[in-house]
């Protein structure tokens, strides 16, 4: 007779006992799936995002403009760079871009604000989430377009209307103030007031003939990604051949804030999800250990007739394992709608929020919030389900293998 | 079928075994000294605290004596290991408990075969062993059925059945009668006698039953934790002590 046959009708015997405990662990392992799904997608998306705002998953600069950055320090030969980072099997798109300050004027005022100077040719939605948010007007059509697009606060803070022209200010290599003129030809308008209230972009050729850079001179050589979770090992291979005096980094050195939010969110999620699995072990374990005490009589009979302690032991471990083997199917199968229907739909959190729009570092939140998990999280949580299954029929085992056959018996 | 010159499959020898129960400290053997033949047919009987479960324990290998030794087919099992002692409860001493105590979740059919299973004997031979076992106690056709499908008698008989499947020296029997009704009584009585007396199967049971003690070729009395009377009945007719 196969122990594990045993250990299966044994399991069995209290029927409520054991489907209130499969209930359970099913319970809290979908609440972990769903949880982490929401993390893993929300997190992935948010990171996306952020690249898409920014200078990408990993940018390719002056080794020291992260310290100070200004538009002094440029990176040239951006041609080779961008090639070199197209042979990364985990790399997506690159493009390049300038960043910097500057100070925008019309007749009647004069706001500052932060230009993106980008290639129309190359870049679309995918790589710079603001062209989505386009209001008014059209954007540039090439490289050399004579026009500028504002934030929509921005705009209207200068009083500006498409058609109007407005002088921008930037300091060059040499540190000399140099300007240009543009025609406002669009507006943008993200609904995140710190980027409409500061958004400018402009052609990168008609910035790089205005700050005299060459042709292929840039501040940042832009790297996306297919998943943002390689972006350590793609810079760490990035600068390795991008040479002296320049620098791969990852939007998480790029943007230490925003990376420390989502630590910090990801930190307190897992903190949640061990107490549900203290719970699931609680649970178990219950379960176990009642169904041990309730059989002392019969594992002193079992002892007795020549069970060893070593059979016993392995018995109970045995239903343990019945218990998270049949949990893990049951978290599966009541897990696997509710996933693919929040996949597909997510859940709009706008009901939730005042504001339509949340933001953090500058970095929006897609307020329909959809799930989508990794696979080695999901690895973890299953395993982390059959681990404490595993450990919480320890102490009930031993205990049944040092029954003494003695004393429960009770021989007359 | 007691043979006085059969070799000795239990003896007790100056046997003490004390134990304390809360903070009375007891007493319950006071130098035991009994010797059991192979073939036996004995019934230890005596009144309550007189020793008789704390002898059947030592004998099983379930507890160790305070002084003296016990020995089993001439081994002394209080020398023994943990191990040991579980291997030799496994491979020589069958147990029939007074409540039948069969595992609830096997069927007849794999109570009786659980002992020979643990000792690793070959499924077929299980098979060809257990199922003529079944038949002889009178459960043929029931194999299948779990104990909760068995009324008492029939489950004392599986437990017969395993008891006896591994071929023991001795099967130790706890007021096996004690929960069944005077006819069944009769024939878990009429079996075990008949085990004994074709198969040479050595029983020793703890019992208060007339029935028992009627039937039994030898009654050993136990009085305060020492043998006040030891009645060997010969083959026939009369008593001999």
């Amino acid at each position: 007779m196969k122990l594990a046959r045993i250990a299966w009708r044994n399991l069995w015997r209290q029927k409520r006992r054991t489907i209130l405990t499969l209930v359970s662990i099913a319970f809290g392992g979908f609440l972990a799936i769903l949880m982490t799904a929401m993390q893993d997608q929300s997190w992935a998306d948010f990171i996306d995002t952020a690249a898409r705002l920014g200078g990408g998953h990993v940018r390719v600069q002056h080794v020291d403009y992260l310290d100070t950055p200004s538009l002094k320090k440029t990176v040239t030969g951006t041609d080779k760079l961008a090639q070199l980072a197209a042979a990364d099997p985990d790399v997506k798109t690159v493009v390049r871009r300038i960043f910097g300050q500057v100070m925008l004027s019309t007749a009647t005022d004069s706001f500052g604000g932060g230009l993106i100077a980008y290639d129309p040719k190359t870049e679309t939605e995918d790589t710079l989430s603001f062209l989505e948010g386009l209001k008014e007007g059209a954007m540039f059509e090439t490289s050399n377009d004579k026009g500028i697009i504002l934030g929509k606060k921005l705009a209207s803070n200068l009083g500006l209307k498409l058609g109007r022209k407005v002088v921008y200010t930037m300091m060059d290599k040499n540190g000399d103030i140099v300007t240009g003129l543009g025609r406002l030809s669009g507006i943008i308008g993200t609904g995140a007031a710190s980027v409409d209230g500061t958004l400018v972009l402009l052609p990168i050729d008609v910035v790089r003939k205005t700050l005299g850079y060459s042709k292929d001179e840039a501040t940042h050589v832009s790297i996306f990604l297919d998943d943002s979770r390689t972006s350590d090992a793609v810079a760490a291979r990035l600068n390795a051949v991008v040479g002296e005096g320049r620098k791969a980094v990852t939007w998480s050195d790029a943007q230490p804030d925003l990376a420390s939010f989502i630590a910090m969110k990801v930190g307190g999620a897992i903190v949640m999800e061990i107490i549900i699995g203290l719970l699931i072990f609680a649970g178990i374990f219950n379960t176990l250990f009642v169904s041990v005490m309730e059989r002392v009589r019969e594992f002193g009979i079992m002892l007795a007739i020549g069970w060893s302690p070593g059979q016993v032991f392995k018995l109970v471990m045995w239903e343990s394992l019945w218990l998270a083997f049949v949990g893990l199917l049951l978290t599966g199968a009541v897990s696997w709608y509710p996933y693919t229907w929040l996949a597909e739909n997510g859940i709009d959190m706008t009901v939730m929020y005042k504001s339509k729009n949340v933001e953090v570092s500058g970095v929006g939140f897609d307020m329909v919030m959809h799930v989508g998990i990794y696979p080695e999280s999901l690895a973890v949580i299953l395993s982390a389900i059959l681990l404490a299954t595993l450990t919480a029929g320890l102490y009930p085992a031993w205990k049944a293998g040092r029954v003494a056959p003695v004393d429960s018996i009770k021989l007359v | 079928m007691s043979d006085p010159n059969a070799p000795a499959v239990i003896e007790f020898s100056g046997v003490t075994k004390d134990y304390k129960q809360g903070s009375v400290d007891v007493h319950a053997l006071r130098g035991l000294d009994l010797t059991i033949r192979k073939g036996e047919f004995t019934a230890i009987c005596g009144p309550s605290g007189s020793g008789k479960t704390t002898a059947l324990n030592l004998i099983g290998a379930l507890d160790s004596p305070t002084s003296g030794t016990v020995r089993l087919e001439g081994q002394d099992l209080g020398s023994l290991s943990r191990r040991a002692r579980s291997h030799m409860r496994r491979d020589r001493i069958g147990f029939v408990f007074q409540a039948y105590n069969l595992m609830p979740v096997l069927t007849a059919y794999e109570n009786a075969e659980s002992v020979l299973a643990l000792q690793g004997v070959a499924a077929t031979e299980r098979k060809q062993r257990v199922m003529a076992l079944l038949s002889e106690v009178g459960l043929g056709g029931m194999e299948h059925r779990r104990p909760d499908e068995l009324s008492g008698g029939q489950q004392q008989r599986v437990a017969i059945a395993r008891a006896i499947a591994s071929e023991p020296a001795v099967v130790l029997a706890d007021e096996p009668t004690a929960n069944v009704d005077s006819e069944t009584a009769e024939k878990l009585l009429e079996i075990m006698e008949k085990l004994n007396r074709e198969r040479g199967v050595t029983f020793v049971f703890s019992t208060h039953d007339p029935r028992v003690m009627e039937r039994a070729r030898r009654v050993v009395q136990l009085v305060d934790g020492k043998v006040a009377g030891d009645v060997v009945k010969p083959e026939g007719s009369g008593i001999d002590t």
